[in-house]
């Protein structure tokens, strides 16, 4: 699926709707099979209740009645609604998951794109870990109600089935029965979320703050060790942990009520249906009453999926506001040599400048803004003639090649996280560049060498080790334009110095041009050319 | 994953379960309550059957329902609060073992918190919804056959037959073929993980113009993740199919018993008299016979979670508490030696180091960045583990002495307060200490100002990390935690780092007055305070 199909009052809808219309063959499968299933098992206790009073009557009745009786419909019935009932669930579980996971397969890569093709401040939001963990919970949230689709007409099978069944007694029994039936529904749609809700983003917020709190505490282990603070540090926790407990048990609690009054309706049900239907044939009646029973047993899934109806409805508004794509930018390419002009300097090919000014000044945001990974200010920024701002987003891209601050790198290995910079680059290519940023003596010391897992984010190595891994992969991109963030930062000076004079020889060497932001003297040497950033947002 | 090692996490959150979550007795006393409140319906309902809906027969299904409907709400808020408190005794466990871990990487302080965090969290379904799902799967089929033994034992004699054949299909459902989806659940973490990953790393990927290329990847690896879950579906949804046959085989042969009884027409003779209601009640007990079957499987998804979550909590919690140091005092300062010491971090190979630090002297330890010297500084408490050679304090071994952390005062690098005031955090630094002398010290380190500055003075609140305070006034302040502890051996991890040179000069000014009655070992980068050091080992 094209990103365009995300465009859209609700993208993720939309989305969806498509899905569904490409799955409608294994849904409509899946969807008769969980109404074979409900309606057999209502059937199945319905018609076993019906079997046992009419052979208590024709047993009464003497021979002449027990020959008439016809046992052998019923004996039937059973083998086939006991055979539907298990293929019917194996079926619309599987065929369900099915469609559902061949659906969601491109729910994923739909919303990337869609997410690298919007507003750019957003990605930029994105890379904290509680955004992207709400991303991904919500991606959840739609896949499970996908999954869930047949649910619904397992249900209504029950419902119906149970309802025709319980109207052969007594239609008023029939009424009853759904009228409770509905309730539930409504009850579970009306207070599930009111009830579970606000406890669950307080203890959202409760986990946040341990683990912030364990954080601090476990980076200072000596500290807490030599002053005896361990038990000390460990109640000052436990705070946290009795604000995450009692916000747990708000929600259960919650649905401990819930749970309690969907049985209470589920009691006025049956107690209405029995009065009503045992007025009337009793073979009837006790088809009517265990029906009921297993009717309400089969609606179980309707009633969980209102329950959680209000939770997608919230994620897909998550996701649409996240995902809603701008249309794709105008992919013309753009000629390398454009000069770009920053705050009136326009910059010369292969000059080096540094941008400085006090902390807070601006002067990542600027990198960002020329980047697109923000919107650039106005009047401040220029490609060839035109303002960076009346380009299509992320329009100097090519000509840059970023080693931001905080070293995002890719969960995989070396060769993968290097690739980003140039795709098609050898194993010598690669080693150059870990050379010139200092990294190849330690990734040669890595059990697989560049083919080394370095775990969740490079989290296996140390933080100044990623950031050089970053400043290898922006080395190794072909762009006229090195844009370096505090290249130095956690380098003693042996190291700062060697890195320095070898991105003086690259630079030599490539006649690249590089903008750096420092507040260490090392790197700022580089550079011939200041500019003074003053650019409050 | 060994199928020993899920045996044995399964015991170990059973033993959980029994040191910390109170009381077991209410939870089977409410699963039988719930069976005799089903019997008791199915009673009622015969009543109501064969009595024409008599109004005493329908008060008592109405009683029946509402001690269901309240068993269930007390079942629920029971086994929430029993979670709650296996969490937080497990929670106060991890946060220990944490703390008290010896210095790792930082991809295990990431774990850690995981661990502290979200594994015990995942404790919470297990506790709350899979064990009461579990106990009553246990007794409630047992109760409910017991009830319809009392109208007809032979309609009981069958519903348990059908158990053999169930745990047999159940069995080999869950078993090697379970082992296997396991195995393959594993690596279907992963290439989940990847779509967050990129999402996180959108910035870098849209610098780098790779969404395209990116995109597909995330598209490749969702489409086998779609296409190995499904062929692990397969086989895990033959069980959901198996209890449905059951709990359909359940009725349909109580009604086929009770019916061809009823009309006389079995092969072989009852030795029970059938009569309707007797089978009726049977009939209308006979779908609760599985019911509890159906919700334990229903809360299965809580269990591999639970599982999934001790499995990586257990090893944390069973690890051996470290010996007590057992040195308790020193008399004046002391020479601290290093002989052939050697340690790993992380993958970094440190020394092996010989060094003296003279008693009562200023000795640095200098070396780039990654070479280890804050983990040497720790080995000389006892804090990171030696891979060989020793330390000594004052002749002793370390091995023998368990630690030096008693003897010893300590400034990192990012130093740590406890939620209070900022003069508590100063007394917390030894027994004894009061609030002027904390003070007093505050001011000689230097945070007069700081002091001056803050309208509550010695009682400004702190949190954990001290926010609010700049990264110099943390400096200082640790740095006075330190010298109020009155012991001889002071060790200090870039005391001097952020600060300006001003301000360095003071700082290292301090640190000589404080030798001479103690021996202080740095860490440090800064070239002037290896200048001022007497002693100074480098590290390559």
């Amino acid at each position: 699926m094209s990103p365009k199909a995300l465009v859209s009052s609700s993208p993720v809808r939309a989305f969806l709707a498509v899905e569904v219309r490409r799955r409608r063959p294994e849904l409509i499968a899946a969807a008769l099979a969980g109404a074979v299933t409900a309606a057999s098992a209502t059937l199945l206790l319905g018609l076993s209740g019906w079997f046992l009073a009419g052979a208590a009557l024709a047993g009464a009745g003497g021979p002449a009645a027990i020959a008439a009786f016809n046992y052998l419909l019923p004996s039937a019935g059973f083998r086939a609604l006991a055979l539907g009932r298990t293929a019917g669930r194996y079926g619309e579980r599987l065929l369900g998951h099915q469609a559902a996971l061949k659906a969601l397969a491109e729910l994923r890569p739909a919303l990337f794109s869609g997410l690298a093709a919007g507003p750019p401040e957003r990605s930029l939001a994105l890379s904290s870990g509680e955004a992207s963990a709400r991303l991904v919970q919500d991606v959840a949230a739609v896949e499970t109600a996908f999954v869930r689709r047949s649910a619904p007409w397992g249900a209504m099978a029950a419902a119906g089935s149970g309802a025709a069944v319980i109207a052969l007694a007594s239609p008023a029994a029939a009424v009853a029965f759904l009228i409770g039936l509905a309730a539930q529904i409504l009850i579970g749609r009306g207070l599930a979320k009111r009830l579970t809700d606000e406890a669950g983003r307080d203890g959202l917020r409760a986990a946040g703050r341990l683990k912030d709190g364990l954080n601090a505490y476990a980076l200072a282990s000596a500290e807490l060790r030599c002053f005896d603070l361990v038990e000390p540090a460990v109640r000052a926790l436990m705070v946290h942990d009795a604000e995450l407990g009692r916000a747990g048990l708000r929600r259960d609690d919650g649905q401990a009520v819930l749970g309690l009054l969907q049985a209470a309706v589920t009691a006025v049900t049956v107690v209405m249906v029995a009065a009503l239907a045992a007025h009337g044939p009793m073979a009837l009646a006790a088809l009517a009453v265990l029906a009921t029973l297993a009717g309400l047993d089969g609606a179980a899934g309707l009633v969980a999926a209102a329950q959680q109806d209000g939770a997608y409805r919230e994620a897909v508004e998550r996701l649409d506001e996240a995902a809603a794509a701008t249309p794709a930018a105008d992919p013309r390419p753009i000629d390398r040599n454009t000069p770009i002009t920053l705050d009136g300097h326009r910059l010369a090919a292969g000059e080096r400048i540094a941008l400085v000014g006090p902390s807070g000044c601006g002067k990542t945001r600027t990198f960002e803004a020329l980047l697109g990974l923000r919107t650039a200010p106005a009047g401040r920024l220029r490609l060839g003639e035109t303002p960076l701002e009346s380009l299509p987003i992320g329009a100097a891209r090519p000509l840059l090649a970023h080693a931001p601050q905080d070293a995002r790198l890719l969960t995989g290995t070396v060769a993968e996280n290097l690739r980003l910079g140039r795709p098609d680059a050898d194993d010598d290519a690669f080693w150059a560049v870990l050379e010139d940023a200092q990294l190849a003596a330690r990734v040669r010391r890595l059990p697989e060498g560049l083919d080394s897992w370095i775990g969740d984010g490079g989290e296996q190595l140390s933080g100044g080790e990623r950031r050089r891994l970053s400043l290898a992969r922006a080395l190794l991109r072909d762009a006229p334009w090195l844009l370096l963030d505090e290249p130095t930062e956690g380098l003693d000076a042996h190291t700062e110095a060697a890195l320095v004079a070898a991105l003086d020889a690259r630079l030599t060497r490539t006649g690249q041009g590089a903008l750096i932001i420092s507040h260490r003297p090392a790197p700022l040497r580089l550079c011939g050319t200041t500019i003074d950033v003053d650019g409050r947002p | 994953m060994n199928p020993n090692d899920v045996k044995a996490d399964r015991r170990y959150l059973a033993s959980l379960a029994r040191e910390s979550g109170g009381a077991a007795w209410p939870r089977p006393s409410l699963a039988l309550l719930d069976a005799a409140a089903a019997a008791g319906f199915a009673l009622a309902l015969t009543l109501v059957l064969t009595q024409r809906a008599p109004p005493l027969a329908l008060l008592g299904l109405t009683l029946a329902l509402v001690v269901r409907a309240l068993a269930g709400w007390g079942r629920a808020r029971l086994a929430a609060r029993r979670a709650l408190k296996v969490k937080s005794a497990v929670r106060a466990r991890v946060l220990r073992a944490a703390l008290r871990r010896r210095r790792g990487d930082e991809a295990a302080l990431g774990e850690t918190t995981a661990a502290a965090v979200d594994e015990v969290e995942a404790l919470g379904g297990y506790f709350s919804l899979y064990e009461p799902a579990q106990v009553e799967s246990r007794l409630t089929p047992i109760a409910i056959a017991a009830a319809v033994a009392c109208a007809s034992p032979i309609a009981a004699g069958l519903l348990l037959l059908t158990l053999a054949p169930f745990a047999f299909v159940m069995a080999v459902a869950g078993g090697a073929a379970g082992a296997a989806a396991g195995r393959q659940l594993e690596a279907l973490a992963r290439l989940s993980g990847q779509f967050v990953d990129r999402v996180r790393a959108l910035p870098v990927i849209l610098a780098f113009q790779a969404e395209a290329r990116e995109t597909e990847d995330v598209a490749e690896a969702a489409r086998e993740v779609s296409r190995r879950t499904l062929s692990v579906l397969r086989v895990a949804f033959i069980s959901s199919a198996a209890l449905e046959f059951f709990s359909a085989l359940a009725v349909a042969l109580v009604a086929v018993y009770a019916g061809f009884g009823l009309l006389g027409l079995l092969p072989f003779k009852t030795p029970e008299t059938l009569d309707f209601p007797r089978t009726f009640f049977a009939l209308a007990l006979a779908p609760e016979f599985y019911a509890p079957l159906r919700r334990l499987a229903g809360a299965y998804h809580e269990k591999q979670l639970g599982e999934a979550a001790v499995s990586r909590l257990r090893p944390l919690l069973e690890r051996q508490a470290e010996p007590a140091p057992a040195l308790s005092t020193l008399d004046g300062p002391p020479l601290v030696s290093l002989d052939g010491a050697a340690l790993t971090f992380g993958d970094v190979e440190i020394g092996p180091v010989d060094a003296l630090f003279p008693a009562g002297g200023l000795s640095a330890i200098v070396g780039p960045t990654g070479s280890g010297k804050t983990s040497l500084l720790a080995a000389i408490l006892g804090l990171t583990p030696l891979t060989s050679g020793t330390v000594r304090v004052n002749g002793l071994n370390l091995e023998d002495a368990g630690g030096f952390a008693d003897v010893a005062a300590w400034a990192g690098q990012s130093a740590v307060f406890l939620p209070g005031t900022l003069t508590d955090n100063l007394m917390a630094a030894a027994p004894g200490v009061t609030a002027d002398q904390a003070l007093d010290m505050a001011r000689r380190v230097g945070l007069g100002p700081a002091l001056d500055r803050r309208a509550q003075g010695g009682d400004t609140p702190l949190d954990e990390r001290g926010s609010g305070l700049s990264g110099g006034e943390r400096r200082r302040l640790a740095l006075a935690r330190a010298l109020l502890k009155p012991v001889p051996l002071l060790l200090l991890d870039e005391p001097t780092a952020d600060l300006d040179a001003a301000a360095e000069a003071e700082i290292i000014a301090l640190i000589l007055d404080a030798a001479g009655t103690r021996t202080i070992i740095v860490a440090t980068h800064a070239e002037v305070l290896a200048a001022a050091a007497q002693t100074v080992v480098r590290l390559a």
